[in-house]
């Protein structure tokens, strides 16, 4: 019969691990479950519900370390840290939401944001939460207890087993604690509109934004579909089509100033405009969050390319699939909706992401398109090759998430 | 004394047989070095207290000779040390008598620089500062910037994780890597990651970054470059105690700033860098905050303001602004010569690298004085105060008997203070055989197995960089047993639904 097993510490996660490792009893792990639709289907009956094993461990804003359960609700760190003006520099996509219209605003935990390596806007200049975790305690598919990293900024002892936990998907150790950096607010905030209806024009406008010394922290492009539901005010709706935001952040006087020369460096692409801090942070979290494409039903594709690259790669998907798209990260991050659930589309995405020097990731389908095709890229034989050895060493019964990230392998 | 693996008598019998087939793979003149004396100069890397004639070197200058070479020693069982610059200060690049090491010096060449995705490709050998010479003549630069940088090659750097002066708002290497081609020692070529920034499956880019050369041998890497701030000016603050300066430096963070660098030094460390560079520092303070802060122009002046303001607020007792770049220049030009300034005032030093929380840093400052007078050895401190990394500098003569085994047990008891206020053992220089046999101050058994079993997955026959990082070298059976540990009643407190 199929059970949920909620362990309270983490001597009891470890049992729990132990027990499935021994009775070769596949698990599924979740934490609220806010992104379960993500991936393949994991093929266990049993759930590991890592919920209990909840609460910040510590936090020191002067030291810009925090420390939690893997469990402990996003909603409750997010909380804690505004409290502080103090923020996830690497300001990580409310996932949940993009998946399902349904789910409510900052579900999830810490151990899920980390475990599939959520970023946002600011990845193109801070990294995703890779680069942010400094250390993790876990239990390995073997049943053991592990760490690595520890609290502090610079580390180099011993692997950098953070990173290869971070977007692990959980299927090499659960990870009950974890310790983060945390980066401070940014006094001010002002972003750069540009009048834009086409995708290659936009990704030119934000080649040339990041190409120049103003410190740009996110640029993306909205379609005009969308442009006026934003909620980044109505000098957005103003444009009256697609906008490419460009964003700087920082002290007062200098993010004027910037913002200025970015509006001189821009207005050969378009009518430019610029927003303040109260409307800057509605658009931001708005795209962050996927905003044209979030709570549909719609296929979603997320294709990760050379940033440059984004505008061409995000025409030819449009022309050749009839998509809908929206760029993130100067280009690198395109959301691309697709009509209908047609796997013969799925081909054409991946090859223009692969023609470019990129990858494409099925982020929302049926449960029958995510079946019948892989969710993440393909890899190369020789690093699927190097996964898989690394799988067998850290989960040799496969007891963590099987199939999550590549059924066909036992993944 | 250190100990390494055991030389393989088997393989040195056949060191005629592996020069054959090293001349073969690699025709070019002097491409493999066998005769001692010209072996000497790779005896040891920039840890010289530690040194060892390797069975040879290659210096390979294609990846094809790179795999050739990887592909034959696993086949035929030969260890491998791989070299970069040879710059590195744990000894990483330590030869063994049975190994090859592998110098990528050959390997020298910027291959693309690529201005709209702010992305450079270089091979392994290309120096740290080579990468900014590349690209400074229109503007953009690499931020890390370790202090050997104009020396230190990027594939060592990759091996590192190496950080610099500018960690805090930059990060480090590893936050600034995009892609790496490496070749596995079964002599299979990998390219991970990309200018794209996210990939599928396990992030292995980020596992070979710091790997120290235990899992692959880079040999093409793309970074990521930044445009140069329009302006940067440095500010020099002095206190009266070590408190004082690291109050000051949790004071500026709480305010929201991030300064591009937020360095500090101790008494005898300012005095030993006047005394050699004359950058006028302040002799009569016990701390010294040197604070750059980086942007637009009037970003800078508002921050200047506002640094100054917090430091006053702390108790500064010195304050100087630097008005020109010359001057900038001038102030970093102590803190960049601290070794060097150190080399000057005693025979030998031994340079160390823990990382702190950096709210324990006066605690840890007392503790090194109480450990300074212990073992009658002086100490001079360079700190990267914004990220918590601590570089003592342990003052020793060599040529007097016991003195070096003293400085290194002083060492020791420093990182072992470091790791027990919540730091580390290593913030940028890496284990290496330095701090090898301390990595259990840091780690259980468990901890470090699961470690290596990481490496298994890359090297399964132990063959690159033995005896660095792990004190103890597990075997692949004992670490891929399953220790059968019943739990009893399938854990009856646990709740279930």
């Amino acid at each position: 019969m199929a059970e949920t097993i909620t362990p309270t510490s983490p001597a009891q996660l470890r049992d729990a691990i132990v027990w499935a490792q021994e009775t070769q009893t596949p698990l599924e792990i979740i934490g609220q479950g806010s992104k379960r639709i993500y991936g393949h289907a994991v093929a266990a009956e049993h759930v590991l519900n890592l919920s209990k094993l909840s609460g910040i461990l510590f936090y020191e804003p002067g030291e810009l370390v925090l420390s939690a359960r893997a469990g402990t609700p996003l909603s409750d760190i997010h909380a804690a840290l505004a409290e502080k003006k103090q923020q996830f520099h690497f300001e990580p996509v409310d996932f949940p939401v993009v998946l399902d219209g349904a789910a409510a605003p900052l579900s999830g935990t810490l151990g899920g944001l980390v475990a599939c390596n959520l970023a946002g806007p600011r990845r193109l200049k801070v990294g995703a939460a890779r680069d942010h975790v400094l250390g993790f305690e876990a239990v390995s598919g073997r049943g053991e207890d592990f760490k690595s990293g520890g609290r502090v900024m610079k580390n180099v002892t011993g692997f950098d087993l953070s990173k290869l936990m971070a977007g692990s998907f959980g299927t090499l150790g659960v990870m009950h604690s974890i310790t983060i950096k945390i980066m401070p607010c940014d006094e001010k905030t002002r972003t750069v509109l540009v009048g834009c209806d086409d995708p290659v024009l936009a990704g030119s406008a934000m080649t040339a934004a990041l190409t120049s010394e103003n410190e740009v922290s996110a640029a993306a492009w909205v379609p005009a579909s969308h442009a006026a539901k934003t909620g980044g005010g109505d000098r957005v709706a103003a444009m009256g089509g697609g906008v490419v935001a460009v964003r700087v952040e920082g002290p007062g006087p200098s993010v004027a100033w910037r913002c200025d020369a970015l509006r001189k460096l821009l207005s050969s692409f378009g009518p430019t405009e610029a927003l303040h801090s109260t409307n800057s942070l509605a658009l931001w979290r708005d795209i962050a969050n996927v905003g044209p494409f979030a709570g549909r039903d719609d296929i979603l594709w997320r294709l990760s390319v050379p940033p440059a690259s984004g505008g061409n790669v995000a025409r030819q998907i449009c022309d050749q699939t009839g998509a809908e798209v929206m760029l993130d990260w100067g280009g690198g991050l395109i959301w691309a909706q697709l009509p209908g659930d047609d796997a013969a589309q799925a081909d054409i995405v991946r090859q223009i992401a692969v023609g470019a020097g990129g990858q494409a990731t099925l982020i929302r389908a049926s449960a029958t398109l995510r079946a019948a095709i892989p969710v993440f890229h393909p890899q190369d034989p020789a690093i699927a090759a190097l996964n898989e050895r690394i799988r067998e060493n850290f989960d040799p019964r496969h007891v963590l998430n099987p199939g999550r990230l590549d059924p066909a392998r036992g993944a | 004394m250190l100990g390494m693996p055991e030389p393989d008598p088997s393989v040195l019998a056949r060191r005629g047989d592996i020069i054959a087939t090293m001349r073969d793979i690699l025709p070019a003149p002097g491409a493999v070095i066998t005769d001692a004396d010209s072996l000497r100069p790779y005896e040891c890397d920039g840890l010289m207290a530690y040194r060892q004639l390797p069975m040879i070197v290659v210096l390979p200058e294609t990846v094809q000779q790179v795999a050739a070479i990887l592909k034959y020693c696993h086949d035929t069982k030969i260890r491998v040390v791989p070299r970069g610059a040879g710059t590195g200060l744990s000894g990483g690049a330590l030869p063994m008598a049975d190994a090859i090491t592998i110098s990528m010096m050959k390997f020298n060449r910027v291959l693309e620089i690529d201005w709209d995705n702010r992305a450079i490709t270089v091979q392994p050998g290309v120096t740290n500062l080579g990468i900014t010479r590349a690209v400074e003549h229109r503007g953009f630069y690499y931020a890390p910037d370790p202090s050997s940088q104009i020396a230190c090659s990027i594939g060592g750097n990759i091996a590192e994780n190496s950080g610099g002066v500018h960690c805090l708002k930059y990060g480090l290497t590893t936050n600034n890597v995009l892609g790496l081609e490496m070749v596995t020692i079964t002599g299979e070529i990998l390219r991970l990651g990309g200018k794209a920034l996210d990939a599928s499956g396990y992030d292995l880019l980020g596992i070979i970054t710091g790997s120290e050369g235990l899992l692959g041998i880079v040999t093409e890497v793309t970074v990521r470059i930044l445009r140069k701030p329009e302006t940067a000016r440095a500010m020099l603050l002095g206190f009266n105690s070590s408190e004082a300066g690291g109050n000051c430096v949790a004071q500026i963070i709480a305010e929201g700033i991030i300064p591009g660098g937020l360095e500090m030094m101790d008494a005898p460390a300012i005095r030993a860098t006047e005394d050699f560079v004359h950058a006028g520092y302040p002799l009569d303070v016990e701390a010294l905050l040197l604070v750059e802060l980086d942007g637009p122009k009037v970003e800078v002046d508002y921050l200047i303001d506002r640094v100054g303001g917090i430091a006053d607020g702390c108790g500064a007792v010195y304050a100087r602004i630097s008005e020109t770049e010359e001057e900038r220049l001038l102030f970093w030009s102590g803190r960049k010569n601290a070794f060097p300034a150190i080399g000057r005032i005693s025979p030998d030093y031994m340079c160390m690298d823990g990382t702190i929380p950096r709210g324990r840093l006066a605690e840890v400052l007392t503790g090194m004085q109480v450990l300074s007078q212990r073992y009658g050895l002086r100490v001079a401190n360079v700190f990267h105060a914004g990220d918590g990394n601590l570089h003592p500098l342990i003052m020793f003569d060599a040529n007097q008997p016991g003195e070096l085994e003293r400085a290194e047990e002083f060492g020791a008891d420093i990182l072992r203070l470091c790791v027990a206020v919540g730091g580390c053992l290593s913030g940028e220089h890496g284990i290496g055989v330095e701090k090898r046999d301390l990595m259990p101050e840091m780690f259980t058994e468990d901890d470090m197995k699961h470690q290596e079993r990481l490496k298994l997955a890359f090297d399964e026959d132990q063959l690159l960089n033995p005896g660095k990082v792990f004190p103890v070298l597990h075997g692949c059976g004992e670490l891929k047993t399953l220790h059968a540990r019943s739990v009893a009643d399938k854990f009856p407190d646990i709740p279930r639904f």
